[in-house]
């Protein structure tokens, strides 16, 4: 099994710290997402696992070797740093060639890939006529050419339609499936919600989290219930009774703060109290986000093996 | 990593760009088009016939610069060199293979080139090229695919250095055009070792200065060789 492993890494570019001291693994088997506002370091980190920029301190490895030590690494790692990075004036599909001849790829990969990604019937034009969403799923057709243990994507979803974002939500959660390594960057909260397990937070290239999703949100955000009911005076002596402070909302719903369905249910019903309506509402991760990062100031680093 | 499929990847890139292609066709129409055009003016005492036959290397040799530029410096566009690096972290080996794969169609190109250039050349002169021995010829023919692939090699390390196309270009066109023409009457000065004077010996039946026609493609290669491991370590040290 192969997890990619950042151990004390920092890099510096000139006096400015773009990524400093950071310490967290990605394992197989789930996808985990690298989250932080622009600029936080998720880009740098990325490029220092595979071993384009070098680190002024600390190290990074991939199944416990360093990237560059890897042999013919497009079969071990697959990687979308840049969307721009295809030549214009090449084809998609000799992109993916001269990729495939580099780490001796059998040729059925490329035209594989691009059936995978869905560039099939635009395969033979040059890049240059590609939407920006083409690119990006050319980026992601070279990342999957060597059937790639681990995958390295940032910022996956830029630029690709909806259909493109509910087929890259499916495409990554089948990798995680597969028992691969998938790390996945991204700024939009919603998005990588919808596909991580797993996150690694970051800002101002330090760690903020490194948590499963699921605890990240439920640390972060009290869970609330909402409630309609046709007897709005029994229903709020009923929760004052124990303890629960139900305020009413414009559209004549209430909401009880730090509370959970399970509980609020029972008191409704125990105490007969008519209900229309009575749903749990979930912190997002976006909330959960929001919280961590206007925390910043006082944050203390929190790493748990998962 | 083995040094064979890497190879073949920098082989592929230049075949899959209708830039490099057309490049290299343009080597062989300029130089054979100006030779062709020297050769319709042979005024003056100090007429070198093989100098004339091969005139047109000093244009065909912008087609060959661009041609070493631009594989290089495609690298240099939009990432392009993370992709490549990712794909090949042995930077060293890489670059070697970068360097065979520019090499060796200039190579090929030059010396067609040099055979074209050289038939056209005395069709257009006619008698007054009978001097020309079979020496001579075969001298300016390999020199001809020598020197073009040198000076495709020396702008593709300077742009490894520079990182740039364009100002690859912007440096070494201006330098062959002007700066050569406005000291080329200056012989026996530190102008014989530029690398395109130094280079350009092999093409004249007789010689005055310090450099013959071998040890001047000598000195032009040491400028390549300086440019290619000026590239080389660029490419090593830097971040992609």
């Amino acid at each position: 099994m192969t997890s990619i492993d950042v151990q004390n890494l920092t890099k510096e570019y000139g006096s400015r710290r773009a990524v400093d001291d950071l310490t967290f693994s990605v394992r197989p088997g789930r996808v985990t997402g690298f989250l932080g506002p622009n600029g936080a370091g998720k880009s740098t980190t990325m490029r220092l696992v595979l071993g384009l920029d070098r680190p002024t301190s600390g190290s990074a490895t991939i199944g416990a070797r360093p990237y560059a030590a890897l042999h013919e690494p497009l079969r071990h790692v697959g990687a979308l740093l840049d969307a721009q990075a295809a030549h214009g004036s090449r084809t998609g599909r000799d992109h993916l060639r001269t990729l495939a001849a580099s780490n001796r790829i059998p040729q059925r990969r490329v035209d594989e890939v691009l059936a995978e990604t869905g560039l099939a019937s635009v395969a033979r034009r040059r890049v240059k006529t590609y939407s920006l969403g083409m690119r990006q799923r050319l980026g992601i057709a070279a990342a999957l050419l060597g059937e790639p243990e681990v995958v390295m994507l940032d910022e996956p979803s830029n630029g690709l339609d909806p259909e493109g974002i509910i087929w890259i939500r499916a495409l990554l959660r089948r990798l995680a499936g597969e028992g691969r390594t998938v790390l996945v960057s991204s700024h939009l909260m919603n998005e990588t919600a919808s596909f991580a397990d797993h996150l690694v937070v970051l800002g101002r290239g330090r760690l903020l989290a490194d948590t499963p999703m699921r605890e990240f949100i439920d640390a972060r955000v009290q869970p609330r219930v909402r409630i309609r009911t046709t007897d709005p005076t029994s229903l709020k002596n009923t929760l004052a009774r124990h303890g629960h402070d139900a305020v009413e909302h414009e559209d004549g719903h209430w909401i009880v703060d730090h509370a959970r369905v399970d509980d609020i249910g029972r008191l409704a019903s125990a105490a007969g109290v008519p209900l229309l309506e009575l749903a749990a509402e979930e912190g997002t991760l976006e909330q959960a986000y929001l919280d961590l990062t206007g925390a910043e100031t006082e944050f203390t680093a929190q790493h748990q093996e998962a | 990593m083995e040094f064979t499929p890497v190879l073949h990847s920098e082989w592929l890139k230049i075949r899959t760009l209708r830039s490099l292609v057309g490049g290299l066709a343009a080597v062989l129409l300029a130089t054979a088009a100006f030779s062709a055009l020297a050769g319709a003016d042979t005024e003056g005492a100090a007429f070198d016939p093989l100098f004339s036959v091969f005139f047109g290397v000093g244009f065909g040799q912008i087609a060959a610069i661009a041609f070493g530029t631009t594989a290089v410096s495609s690298e240099f566009r939009g990432g392009a060199l993370r992709v490549t690096l990712a794909a090949v972290p042995r930077r060293g080996r890489w670059f070697v293979a970068k360097t065979v794969a520019i090499a060796v169609p200039v190579l090929g190109v030059g010396l067609v080139t040099g055979g074209v250039s050289l038939a056209v050349g005395k069709a257009v002169l006619g008698t007054r090229a009978d001097g020309l021995t079979w020496g001579e010829e075969l001298r300016g023919v390999v020199g001809c695919a020598v020197y073009l692939t040198l000076m495709a090699l020396l702008a593709a390390g300077l742009t490894a250095v520079l990182r740039s196309g364009v100002a690859t270009l912007s440096i070494l066109i201006p330098f062959l055009l002007i700066v050569s023409f406005v000291i080329g009457d200056m012989s026996g000065s530190v102008a014989d070792v530029l690398p395109d004077r130094a280079g350009q010996v092999v093409f004249h039946e007789t010689w005055d200065g310090a450099l013959g026609p071998w040890t001047g493609l000598g000195v032009t290669g040491l400028w390549a060789a300086a440019a290619l491991l000026a590239g080389a370590w660029s490419i090593r040290r830097r971040d992609a």
